[in-house]
């Protein structure tokens, strides 16, 4: 496999973000979205290729999980927490 | 059974003065029944009419968009809203990178409630285009 574009990663990063938001559960919502976004400010200055590799397959298998546990955390929906007062509307 | 009487006589009048058969008999009957009931029996009523509601949201015009934009865009943590230009540069002027490039596009899309493809999204990079963009795919008046 060749080393990913750039546009490649970006539309990863729309991905896991547009992923992690449908989480029902405002803890691990949140909490996906702050780990996706520190995760790849973590590695922004990553030139090598081999590492450039690594990191967007493990960005694809974590794609997976959040797809996976967002959809089983829909099946089980929990009570609303106090902070989030009135569902968002597009979400 | 006395009730079940009295309701199955309102029942029966209904049905009769809707069909329009027995003015004057129901009005007579029904003055046995309480006015609240009465009241019941009209359906069609102005009022009703005026309180219909198509579900619609308010028109956009270049205007409105803009404002939205820019309010999205202040709320945004890493923009000092005072800095903040219609025509500033997100990278170039705002100091931003291109994974916050990518965050402000999600946001449009949640404010406008429409998604924005890729390809497109990487192209606007200024408030500017981006009011552009989003009133070239809305109605706009």
């Amino acid at each position: 496999m060749a080393a990913p574009s750039r546009t490649q990663v970006l539309a990863l990063y729309r991905m896991l973000l547009r992923e992690s938001k449908k989480f029902p559960a405002y803890n691990y919502r949140t909490y996906a979205l702050r780990r996706v976004r520190d995760a790849f400010r973590e590695n922004r200055n990553v030139e090598d290729p081999k590492v450039l590799e690594q990191l967007l397959s493990k960005a694809c298998d974590n794609l997976a999980v959040i797809q996976r546990q967002a959809a089983i955390g829909k099946m089980y929906e929990i009570q609303r927490t106090v902070v989030e007062s009135k569902p968002n509307k597009f979400i | 059974m006395a009730s079940r009487v009295l309701v199955h006589c309102v029942r029966s009048v209904r049905l009769l003065q809707h069909s329009g058969v027995i003015k004057s008999a129901s009005q007579r009957s029904l003055s046995l029944v309480p006015a609240k009931w009465t009241q019941l029996v009209r359906v069609s009523s102005p009022a009703l009419q005026l309180c219909r509601q198509y579900c619609d949201s308010t028109p956009l015009t270049l205007q409105s968009i803009e404002e939205r934009v820019m309010n999205v865009l202040k709320l945004y943590d890493k923009i000092k809203p005072e800095t903040l230009q219609s025509s500033s540069h997100f990278m170039k002027d705002l100091g931003l990178d291109s994974l916050d490039q990518v965050e402000i596009i999600m946001a449009m899309e949640d404010e406008f409630g429409f998604e924005i493809p890729d390809a497109e999204a990487e192209k606007l990079l200024t408030p500017a285009e981006v009011v552009q963009y989003i009133a070239s795919k809305k109605d706009v008046n």
